[in-house]
């Protein structure tokens, strides 16, 4: 429309205000109007109180494979087994509960590794600039570019063999635990380049330009004027790779390179997949949950990306 | 690709001596239906232009004066709604033709020229590719008639060396090059009518006085109608025959420019006028400072009942906050919309 | 000139990448240890004498720094060494085994991207409508279901259930589909290809959707409708080709995407591919088949951003890569 009233004082005055806590208010208010964004919190819920009260209420206990001593295994849904026993003769509903916890770990896990080292990187980079921002950049891109998946099946399983012997083997999942931490290491380019992108506009943003002009300190400027701001787009990306995260570890133990201790669906799959014929249900049912989980974490960054940015959807 | 052939009949019905005006808006509103409830942008509009006539639309941002003019060639984007009304071009009332004649009308007959050049030309696409396609929609000529037809154009407004130009991006023009190319690709069919919505307000001081005069020469040499949108006095001074001005979606007052400028009748366009810095004027004494119009223009979600300005009008009467003005004729082609001007009153539901 | 130090840079870039990600498989390969050693040490009737033939034979002896000068030796005269499983060269597997991956992949990436912008321009045209509702909404769920599981479902329902299609391999090892090779080859791509179709189908979708609706909304589209345009030029001449800007830099991430997961891919229709060859050689610690694949996927990565790289120049003639 019209440049012509664009700068009256009104909105000059607005510019110059930090987002007060009514930003996160406002978000909410307009995340709780967006339907895909709240199945996606409905979802995300649904899996993460099933992490919490799952293993209270699971019907059998996940090592618990006495069907298999009575010629269950591989059975049908039935009462006693609301979703079928595997070919293990496990309960297919019990694992597939106490996958939960294994994939929030994993998810949260990994994008908090990939979140410490990201922001680091990217708030360095765009905030010091010149040589450190190019080589820092550069080192990102490489991280991007590199065939992650590939490079991930082949260190867990090196790994896997170096550790042999040595006092690393006794820490319980070890296995598991180096896998979120390959996979949050190879996931900090992304947040890094939206830090930096998002330090670059706010360094010459007109409120803190004008922070600085009365003398706020560079710390001050950094953790209340910069960061704040910079974190709507961070979140989003973060739910993302939660959701991606989880997905990445199914696929690693469902090749089977995963950690044959813990009980993760992917690892369900992995044991299941040869009898898919005769028993569906142990691949469906995990398969199902994976499903539910990256789709809520997906909704939820569609939903939360939509109340950060009014603007996107007239 | 369908194409008109040359020698096909003039689409257009209208010919000369043909009573009524080239274009004739009657009662026009357009309503966006957003979240949060219905914003009446245009709320009953009605305005002429004869042919040759250069009719001026003034308003403030948010006046609905663009909606106005894209409604014209029904372009309004969603979720705008045409709620009522007629836009009669050449005996036709557009807002009822079918798609594939609007079509026709669009680019041909009525054309358009828009605020910012830097975004209103495709990106991608060389100037010489933009110019012709249209050209060879609308006549069929070939690809070298058209070369030659848009280079012509070129040279028209102003371009020197249109050849070179033609293989350029719009990326590698300057603003105001960028302009001129977008008047050319507005008159590449010679249109009876051009829209031109505040075509100098993206543009420096120096190069809008450049297009101003292009444009007025250019009316003049195609004998055009011209329908000239904007929010600045000094532009209409310039080029207008006849002046609109409109406020939150209604008109105001609509005359003769001189009788506008001269004497004005409604409270809205003497505050408008007293706003314009004036040269003659000393701003000494009692009056060193400009005046402004106290307020804001009304939020159109919530529009006030009543006239619409009543709430930052000097002689506004009690009378003006619950009934609404309806356009009334004070001196012949002088027709003003203010109830303490005797205008007649609709009763505000 | 600029276009040319562009290309010199990426070429740069990408060679530092391959060389990067070489040195560190080969470090951590190294860190295990003899991988001979590894295989043999259990299997009885194997001396010292023979790991340590067998050793020098595979170059696995001298210090790291020397073997990998070796490695990058032949590398660079594409000698890929001997794979210790299967006794052949290593240039022959990746040549065979990298053909019928990409049998599935570039059918996949053609496919999806007709189907998605097709779906992305009904959709945006009729923004809002029924149409894009239903649109966004199921690609919005297959953006989110992982790929794999498409594929086990539709090994289910089309396998096992209907028996209609093949659910493993890329040949008929009995009877061919009606006695030709071709037919029965492409009966076998049929449920891979889907599968991958379908996962890349959904992400496509939803950016073409958005970036039109962006593009649908900017001056020079309304310009180009006041110009009395039809529909099909508008959308299709002037929209389509701004729209499809973001999509490339996107195409290459799928295509990246796509070969990185080629492994579950072919674990799951049991494919014999580049990423099935890589399972069995980490498995088996196939070090040189090991560093093939990675090599052979690197270099895929870098020929696919670097076709994206030039796609843009063509189609944007803002970018003159400064």
């Amino acid at each position: 429309m019209d440049a012509d009233f664009a700068s009256s004082p009104v909105s000059v005055l607005a510019t110059l205000q930090r987002p007060p806590a009514g930003v996160w208010r406002q978000a909410w208010h307009r995340f709780r109007r967006n339907r895909a964004g709240m199945i996606g919190l409905v979802l995300v819920t649904l899996v993460v109180l099933t992490a919490i009260i799952g293993p209270f209420v699971a019907p059998y206990d996940p090592n618990d494979n006495a069907a298999m001593l009575r010629g269950a295994s591989n059975a049908a849904p039935s009462a006693r087994n609301w979703l079928g026993t595997d070919r293990n003769g496990y309960d297919v509903l019990s694992r597939t509960i106490y996958g939960a916890p294994t994939a929030l770990a994993v998810g949260l896990g990994a994008m908090l590794i990939a979140s410490l080292i990201g922001v680091l990187v990217g708030g360095v980079a765009g905030y010091v600039g010149g040589f450190t921002d190019e080589a820092l950049m550069r080192g990102a891109e490489f991280f991007m570019v590199v065939p992650v998946f590939v490079v991930i099946l082949a260190v867990v399983r090196l790994f896997g063999i170096i550790v042999v012997g040595t006092p690393l083997e006794r820490i319980p999942n070890f296995n598991l635990m180096t896998i979120i931490l390959l996979l949050g290491l190879f996931s900090w380019p992304q947040i890094a380049r939206m830090t930096r992108a998002e330090f670059l506009r706010l360094r010459h943003a007109e409120f803190v330009e004008a922070a600085r002009c009365i003398g706020t300190t560079p710390r001050e400027i950094l953790f209340r004027h910069i960061l704040p701001n910079a974190l709507p787009p961070l979140i989003v990306l973060v739910a993302l790779g939660i959701g991606g995260a989880i997905l990445a570890e199914a696929m690693v133990s469902f090749l089977g390179f995963g950690d044959p201790k813990s009980i993760s669906w992917g690892q369900i799959l992995f044991f299941n997949y040869q009898s898919l014929k005769v028993a569906p249900w142990a691949c469906l049912a995990p398969g199902t949950a994976i499903f539910v989980t990256v789709l809520g974490f997906n909704l939820l960054a569609d939903g939360l990306t939509d109340a950060f940015n009014p603007r996107v959807r007239a | 690709m369908r194409s008109i052939p040359v020698s096909a009949p003039d689409p257009s019905p209208a010919k000369a001596g043909q009573p009524g005006p080239l274009l004739a808006v009657e009662g026009l509103k357009v309503h966006f239906h957003t979240r949060d409830g219905v914003v009446r942008a245009v709320d009953g509009v009605d305005f002429q232009v004869g042919t040759g006539q250069t009719l001026g639309i003034v308003g403030e941002s948010g006046s609905g004066k663009t909606v106005a003019s894209l409604t014209l060639l029904r372009l309004a984007p969603p979720p705008a709604r045409i709620v009522a009304g007629r836009v009669v071009f050449e005996g036709e009332n557009l807002l009822l033709q079918p798609d594939k004649r609007l079509a026709e009308i669009r680019g041909r007959r009525m054309a358009m020229i828009f605020q910012n050049p830097a975004t209103s030309l495709n990106p991608i696409l060389s100037v010489g590719q933009q110019l012709t396609e249209i050209l060879r929609w609308h006549t069929g000529v070939s690809r070298q008639a058209a070369l030659d037809r848009a280079a012509e154009l070129l040279t028209l407004v102003g371009i020197s060396d249109p050849a070179a130009r033609l293989r350029q991006y719009p990326h590698e023009l300057s603003g105001g090059m960028k302009q001129r190319v977008g008047i050319a690709r507005a008159l590449l069919c010679e249109p009876a009518l051009l829209l031109a919505d505040e075509p100098t307000t993206a543009l420096d001081v120096t190069i809008q006085a450049q297009i101003l005069d292009l444009l007025a020469d250019l009316r003049q040499r195609l004998s055009m109608s011209m329908v000239l949108v904007t929010h600045d006095m000094g532009v209409v001074a310039r080029m207008a025959d006849r002046i609109t001005v409109m406020y939150a979606g209604r008109v105001c007052e609509t005359a003769d420019a001189d009788t506008i400028f001269n004497a004005p009748q409604h409270p809205y366009t003497r505050a408008l006028l007293e706003s314009v810095p004036r040269i003659d004027h000393s701003y000494s004494g009692a009056r060193r400072v400009l005046p402004s119009i106290a307020g804001r223009p009304p939020d159109l979600l919530h529009a006030p009942p009543g006239c619409r300005f009543h709430d930052r009008c000097p002689e506004a009467a009690p009378e003006c906050r619950r009934t609404m003005p309806r356009e009334h004729l004070v001196a012949p082609g002088h027709s003003v919309s203010c109830l303490r001007r005797g205008s007649p009153g609709e009763e505000t539901p | 000139m600029g276009a040319l130090r562009f290309l010199l840079r990426r070429l740069a870039f990408s060679a530092a990448l391959i060389l990067g990600v070489s040195f560190i498989l080969f470090a951590l390969i190294n860190a295990i240890g003899n991988p001979i050693q590894i295989l043999l040490s259990e299997t009885p009737g194997v001396s010292e004498e023979m790991i340590a033939t067998l050793s020098r034979y595979y170059g696995l002896d001298g210090n790291f720094i020397d073997r990998y000068g070796a490695w990058l030796w032949s590398i660079v005269h594409f000698d890929f060494g001997t794979s210790i499983i299967y006794n052949q060269p290593v240039g022959e597997l990746l040549e065979v085994y990298g053909l019928e991956t990409l049998k599935l992949q570039l059918p996949a990436i053609l496919l999806s991207t007709l189907i998605a912008t097709a779906a992305g321009v009904i959709a945006a045209m009729r923004q809002h409508g029924w149409a894009d509702f239903s649109i966004v909404s199921s690609a919005m769920l297959g953006h989110s279901l992982p790929g794999f599981l498409v594929g086990i479902v539709l090994i289910l329902i089309f396998s096992y259930w209907l028996g209609v299609l093949p659910s493993y391999g890329a040949y008929s090892t009995r009877n061919l589909m009606m006695g030709s090779m071709v037919i029965d080859g492409l009966w076998h791509m049929v449920l891979p290809v889907a599968m991958l179709t379908v996962f890349n189908t959904a992400t496509l979708t939803l950016l073409m959707r958005s970036s039109l609706v962006d593009v649908l909304r900017q001056d020079y589209i309304t310009a180009a409708w006041a110009s009395g345009l039809p529909a099909r030029r508008v959308v299709l001449h002037h929209a389509l080709r701004n729209a499809f800007i973001p999509q490339l830099t996107y195409l290459g991430t799928l295509f990246g995407l796509m070969l990185g997961t080629a492994p579950v891919t072919e674990t799951v229709f049991t494919w014999p591919g580049l990423g099935a060859l890589y399972i069995t050689a980490i498995h088996q610690l196939d070090y040189p088949v090991i560093m093939g694949v990675t090599m052979v996927i690197t270099v895929m990565l870098v020929v696919a951003t670097l076709l994206t790289d030039i796609a843009y120049v063509v189609i944007d003639p803002r970018i003159r890569l400064g």
